[in-house]
């Protein structure tokens, strides 16, 4: 036992009383009135991320949180609106298009049914478009909400909004205040990781997993599908893991000495974190090894290694998942369709992009639930807005079909993780301008998965610039409907 | 008294496991301290709390603010019951409705309401889940019994010279900072920690003052010259010295030192990393695609100025209105580059009357955190909820800022790199026009002697004539040198709108005309439109303005730059929901010397240098840390980690790879391949530098602000968007991936490896003890040296069967390598050297 701890330990009720050199009737006094030096505890800077006791009882302990980043057109995938289809190419009424903007669409529009078939599935009757085919299998898994809303109609802030509860660059993300709030699990790999897939970050770029005010032990970890998959992994070349661990031993023994000497908690913590980073180097990289994985499971999933799709990074994120991993985020790009060229087009261009996605979500919610971990691993699925139900200004004359940002209604959907399954919440008009029956915010979204973790949107707080700040802002309803 | 006592117990119960953070060792520990507490609170009573004196602000303000200012606040439209808690003349004056008597708690009708039995009539009402505890109601009472007297806020108080405590130990320092600071322990029944050690000292002076590490020949040089000798024996003390103080010779020795250093030119480099934390200065736009942006003379300025010692309101007034200053000159124009530094989006098809306004909210939240330490950001939106500000003054305060050109980057700042902001002026720096100053006077020199020289029959010039033709063209190179940079130019002011609730599209708010917060007075200008010159004069004007204020505010942050802690701990928040200095005087006392000294960086900088409370050790008994765990009372120095840019410095200093010029465009070191693969608008691929660039300092990096470098990251530096006054200290793998793995440190290790068998002596222990003063200013005791005898003896074991390893890892980075070293060897010391670099006192700050 070195000298600090010493010292603490022979603590006595003698001493306490001795050191103030008063009596208790003036440590009670100074309870009462000296608060400047007792002042708000911080968090434990020692260890940061030491798992935490949620606010009550959590129905769900990890995320995993696809991203289609530009917006999907769920329109034509998951929100059939038949009397839209029926009045294909007519003039958008009025009263739906007045007083609003949209950001690439001026004067009067025309309206866009779908290019897809629509039918139900499922004993629940979920309605799937035909260019989701594998979803028909898990459409009981699902549960959608038809009804939700933001406020921002640009990539960047309603990425930001949805995510950081603030259109603008600063906040933490909600990924970030999950694992301030919980901490995590596995000692051996980062809380929080981020996935990205089909070449580009989202709009907002890393913001959307920053840690904003938050300590950055909170931020999102990319893990890469190339190079180091996690920055500075790799040994330096000519250093070989022996070496590595004699140095480390080395090293630990030195700032052991130092900790004996000094007592300061931190050295301690240092070492602990070495010895992290040692063990990360020998994880990260093991469970973002699909090659581990069984040849039918790689199939199931579409995945391939070496590659760095969307299949590969939903595969990856049960990995990780199944190792503790508290919050798993994945951004795919390419769903912003407006229709300016093939890829983005309503026909063959989503077909196609619907593809490299049908197959990857439905694969993770059947070998989550293989696995026993679709109970308590929450799936959230969908874009940062809705898109029009007609047809973009720039195209419209175009043979390609496409729509602009619509940040009054889109639909998301979830599956595990305490959220009842086989269910469809909140609904909008029959052309899909509006909500008609109970509108969800960003907030309210953010609030529910809190809520899902075990967490109090409203008093998941951090201290900046004099505010107690949180993800739901001043907002957010936990949508109790649709919890199991 | 029996239940005044149980509160006592209570309270202390519920105190004390907060007051001792979790620590990662036996937890079992706090509840034997429980165990202690509660069996000495059982026993005495509570002393009679009636003849302290409760001081509103600390006791009785937090009260009001958890429990009623929600709403009873100062916003008219939202308060309850038409009563405002948050400031005396509301909840004093009203005679009717005798909601506080002061001296007669019992006549208050606030007392009947938070003591009542009746559901309907409590206070806090019992649906808002906020209880007032036994103790908050007896706090309330007896300070209404006492007067309830009800100060200003702190803050918005002038500040004033308070009397020089009286202490008990006069002989522990006869400095009004030390005489503060002693006050208040003795008062708490502490005392100050010894001084530190000599070695301790100078470093923590350098790291402090310069950020840059002590060379062991430095450290000799102080030893020497503070026994009164000069010397070049090595100094063997470690962190066991003897103590110090009270020696007129080391004291002399230490204020020489202390005087070096702030006239050093890497002073104003320390001192502006700070800066552009806090004006939140990047390298590039911040939005969409992050594109690269003129800027970098901007950082020069901040840096010269720190150098140059400038006084602050003059740094203050340069750089929020240079441009109007009379004939404003080259370096003011750059100072305004200050206006520019706020985030711009330059992604096609944005609304510019969105951004525009997105961008004036940025520019008042980052003047009122950095000049203010207020959170006026919050009234974008509504009136503060709980300091004096109002949405009208949130605008107001914008439109002195309306005349600043900056919507042209909306029709010509694309995805170029770097990107256009105009308007940007092509500038020289006053470091660049020295240097042309000076090659100036050297071509003219050589060019007169070579004249002369030519009428001199048969004399040689061609050396001359080949001094004269380098400098001509360096001459010619530094004139062409001039960096484009942002600066602020004035245009027909923009109409400024209150935007109701902070909607941009809103356009029914009213027309707002510059003006500073109603609350605070000062400038009265009715002749003309009020100008930024005239804020940035309000902001520095102690009688006419709220210099007292702004005084605070930075004598608190070089309070905390010195000591590691803020007298206020929020560094960037003196509103009423902040917390409170912990010494009141000390700081007003602080804030008054340095208007004083007519705003006087490095007198106040030496001043707390100076002190014995800064030269304390940082050693941290138990004890203390029971009574104090966050070091308010100072019976300590701190301790932390360097900041990210210092953890780079520093290695480079070691391995003696450090470059040392001064400003110029940002420079890029080492960084993994891909790290900007998903930055696009444009797609751009990371070039390191790959001349002597490479081995500058970290102020001088290229800040990237989405992408910002990866160790820097690591290491808590922020990514310049928002002010940030205090950054977090966090300890993470990441950090520790980064010193073992980035090529930078590895590359260093590798250097410092060849320095150590090249300088260090034959013996390993000679060249451990070398490595050892130079990463850490002391020689190893017998086990650190066993240790890293035994790393060597395997490293070496380990390069000896692979020669090949050990190419490769002395091949890191692109410093050249010294030819006559033995590749094995050079291997097996990198591996110490590496070791020695990642130890934790090596980026220890104590």
């Amino acid at each position: 036992m070195n000298q600090y701890l010493r010292h603490r330990l022979s603590l006595t009720r003698r001493h306490f009383l001795g050191s103030t050199g008063a009596g208790i009737g003036s440590i009670a006094l100074n309870a009462l009135l000296n608060r400047d030096v007792q002042a708000a505890p911080e968090r434990s800077r020692e260890k940061p991320l030491a798992l935490r006791a949620p606010h009550f009882a959590a129905k769900a302990k990890r995320v995993i949180y696809l991203h289609m980043a530009g917006s999907p057109p769920t329109l034509d995938m998951f929100d059939y609106k038949p009397q839209l289809v029926k009045r294909d190419n007519e003039v958008a009424p009025d009263d739906f298009i007045e007083g609003k903007r949209f950001a690439f669409t001026t004067g009067k529009p025309l309206l866009l049914g779908t290019p897809h078939k629509f039918a139900q599935h499922g004993e629940s009757g979920a309605w799937l478009s035909d260019a989701m085919p594998q979803f028909r299998a898990v459409a009981d898994d699902l549960c959608f909400i038809k009804s939700m809303h933001t406020d921002q109609f640009n990539h960047a802030p309603a990425e930001m909004v949805l995510y950081t509860g603030f259109p603008r660059m600063g906040r933490p993300c909600m990924g970030s205040w999950v694992t301030y709030g919980l901490g995590t699990d596995d000692q051996n790999l980062p809380g929080f990781v981020v996935l990205v897939s089909s070449g580009s970050n989202p709009s907002a770029g890393k913001t959307v997993w920053g840690s904003g005010f938050l300590p950055s032990v909170y931020q999102g970890v990319q893990c890469r599908t190339k190079g180091d998959p996690v920055l500075y992994l790799s040994n330096p070349k000519g250093m070989d893991r022996d070496l590595r661990r004699m140095t480390l031993d080395t090293l630990g023994q030195l700032n052991e000495l130092e900790a004996e000497r000094i007592g300061d908690p931190e050295t301690r913590t240092r070492i602990a974190q070495f010895e992290l980073a040692f063990r990360m180097q020998m994880a990260v990289p093991e469970a973002m090894d699909i090659t581990r994985e069984s040849k039918a499971t790689l199939e199931d999933y579409g995945a391939k290694p070496g590659e760095s799709t969307f299949a590969n990074n939903c595969l990856l994120a049960r990995r990780l998942a199944e190792q503790g991993v508290r919050f798993v985020q994945l951004f795919d790009w390419g769903w912003d369709f407006h229709g300016t060229g093939a890829g983005t087009g309503l026909g063959k261009g989503l077909r196609d992009k619907c593809a490299t996605i049908d197959k990857p979500i439905s694969a993770l919610i059947r070998d989550l639930r293989q696995r026993g971990l679709l109970a308590d691993t929450l799936i959230v699925w969908g874009g940062e807005f809705g898109r029009t139900p007609f047809r973009e200004g720039r195209t419209a004359k175009s043979k390609v079909l496409g729509r602009d940002h619509y940040p009054d209604c889109f639909t998301i959907f979830m599956a595990g993780g305490g959220i009842k399954p086989g269910f469809t919440y909140g609904a909008t008009d029959e052309l899909g301008f509006s909500i008609t029956e109970n509108p969800v915010t960003v907030y309210d979204l953010q609030a529910t998965i809190l809520n899902q973790l075990g967490l109090d949107h409203t008093k998941l707080t951090y201290r900046f610039q004099g505010r107690d700040y949180r993800l739901t802002d001043v907002f957010g309803n936990i949508v109790k409907d649709v919890l199991a | 008294m029996m239940a005044k006592s149980r509160v006592a117990v209570s309270c202390l119960l519920f105190s004390h496991p907060m007051r001792i953070p979790a620590r990662n060792v036996f937890p079992m520990r706090h509840w034997c301290i429980l165990f202690a507490l509660a069996l000495v609170a059982a026993t005495p009573p509570l002393a009679n709390a009636d003849t302290q004196q409760v001081d509103f602000e600390r006791d009785i303000r937090p009260i009001l603010f958890a429990n009623c200012v929600g709403c009873h606040g100062s916003d008219q439209d939202e308060r309850e019951g038409e009563l405002s808690l948050d400031r005396a003349d509301d909840a004093l004056s009203d005679a009717d409705r005798r909601i506080i008597v002061p001296g007669k708690p019992d006549e208050s009708d606030l007392m009947v309401r938070i003591t009542t039995d009746d559901e309907d009539e409590l206070m806090p009402p019992p649906d808002s889940k906020k209880k007032l505890s036994a103790e908050e109601i007896e706090l309330l009472r007896i300070w209404i019994k006492q007067g309830a007297t009800w100060p200003e806020h702190w803050a918005y108080r002038p500040p004033e010279r308070h009397p020089v405590p009286i202490v008990e130990d006069s002989e522990w320092s006869p400095r009004w900072i030390d005489r503060f600071i002693l006050a208040r322990l003795e008062n708490e029944g502490l005392r100050p920690s010894p001084d530190t050690d000599p070695v301790t000292l100078v470093r923590r002076l350098h790291f402090d003052l310069i950020g840059l590490p002590p060379t062991p020949e430095q450290i000799d040089h102080f030893i020497a010259d503070a026994a009164g000798r000069v010397s070049n024996e090595p100094s063997t003390t470690g962190d066991a010295g003897n103590p110090v103080a009270d020696l007129p010779q080391f004291e002399r020795a230490y204020e020489r030192l202390v005087d070096r250093l702030l006239a050093s030119k890497h002073y104003g480099e320390r001192m502006a990393i700070y800066w552009l934390d806090l004006v939140r200065y990047a390298d590039t736009v911040g939005y969409h695609g992050d594109q690269d942006q003129s800027i970098s003379p901007y950082r020069d300025y901040v840096i010269e100025s720190f150098n140059d010692n400038i006084s602050f309101d003059r740094f203050t007034r340069e750089q929020l209105a240079g441009d109007l200053l009379p004939g404003s000159s080259n370096d003011q124009r750059i100072a305004t580059g200050y206006n520019r530094l706020l985030q711009t989006s330059h992604e096609g098809g944005v609304q510019a009357k969105e951004y525009l306004a997105i961008y004036a909210a940025d520019r008042l939240r980052n003047l009122s955190s950095v000049w203010m330490a207020a959170s006026l950001g919050c009234c974008q939106c509504h009136n503060h909820k709980y300091d004096p500000f109002t949405m009208k003054d949130f605008y107001s305060l914008i439109a002195f800022f309306a005349d600043v050109d900056e919507d042209r980057h909306f029709s010509n700042g694309g995805n170029s790199l770097p990107t256009r902001r105009d308007p940007e002026a092509k500038l020289l720096t006053k470091t660049e026009r020295a240097r042309i100053a000076q090659l100036e006077a050297q071509v003219a020199e050589t060019e007169k002697e070579l004249l002369r020289l030519k009428k001199e029959p048969g004399a040689d010039t061609a050396e001359l004539k080949k001094k004269f033709d380098r400098w001509s063209h360096l001459l010619k190179e530094a004139r062409s040198g001039a960096r484009l940079t942002m600066i602020t130019k004035a245009i027909q002011p923009r109409q400024i709108r209150v935007l109701p609730r902070g909607n941009w599209l809103d356009d029914s708010g009213p027309i707002v005309q510059p003006a500073v917060p109603e609350f605070f007075a000062g400038l009265d200008i009715t002749d003309r439109q009020p100008t930024r010159l005239d804020l940035a004069n309000w902001l520095t004007d102690q009688s006419n303005g709220i210099g007292g204020l702004t005084a605070r505010v930075f004598v608190n942050r070089f309070w905390y730059l010195l000591l590691g802690n803020g007298i206020v701990p929020m560094l960037d928040d003196f509103g009423k929901q902040g917390e409170l200095p912990t010494h009141r005087e000390l700081l007003d006392n602080l804030a008054v010397e340095f208007i004083e000294s007519r705003w006087d960086v490095k007198h106040m900088m030496k001043l707390i240098a100076m002190s014995r409370t800064y030269r304390q050790s940082s050693l941290e008994p138990a004890s203390l840390h029971l009574r104090d765990p966050y070091n308010r009372l100072v019976a300590r120095q701190s301790r932390f980690r360097f900041p990210a840019e210092t953890v780079r410095d520093n290695a480079l200093v070691i391995s003696g790879l450090l470059v040392t010029e001064q400003g110029g465009t940002s420079v890029r070191p080492y960084q993994p391949a891909g790290y900007y693969r998903h930055l696009n608008f444009p797609k751009r691929t990371y070039q390191h530098d790959v001349d002597q660039r490479q081995w500058r300092r970290g102020v001088y990096v290229h800040w990237q602000r989405q992408f910002l470098h990866p160790m820097l990251k690591a290491f808590d530096a922020p990514t310049r968007e928002e002010c940030v006054a205090r950054r977090p200290q966090s300890n993470t793998p990441l950090a520790a991936l980064a010193l073992l793995n980035d090529p930078s440190f590895v590359e260093a290790a590798r250097v410092f490896a060849e320095r150590i068998l090249c300088d260090g002596g034959e013996s390993t222990d000679a060249r451990l003890a070398f490595a050892f003063r130079h990463a850490v200013s002391r020689v190893p005791d017998a086990r650190e040296n066993d240790l890293l005898s035994k790393l060597l003896a395997s490293s070496r074991k380990r390069y000896e069967s692979d020669t090949k390893a050990a190419g490769e890892l002395i091949s890191t980075g692109q410093a050249p390598r010294a030819e006559n070293v033995d590749p094995i060897e050079l291997a097996a010391w990198t591996t110490v050297a590496r070791a020695i670099l990642n130890m934790n006192q090596t980026i220890t700050r104590n």
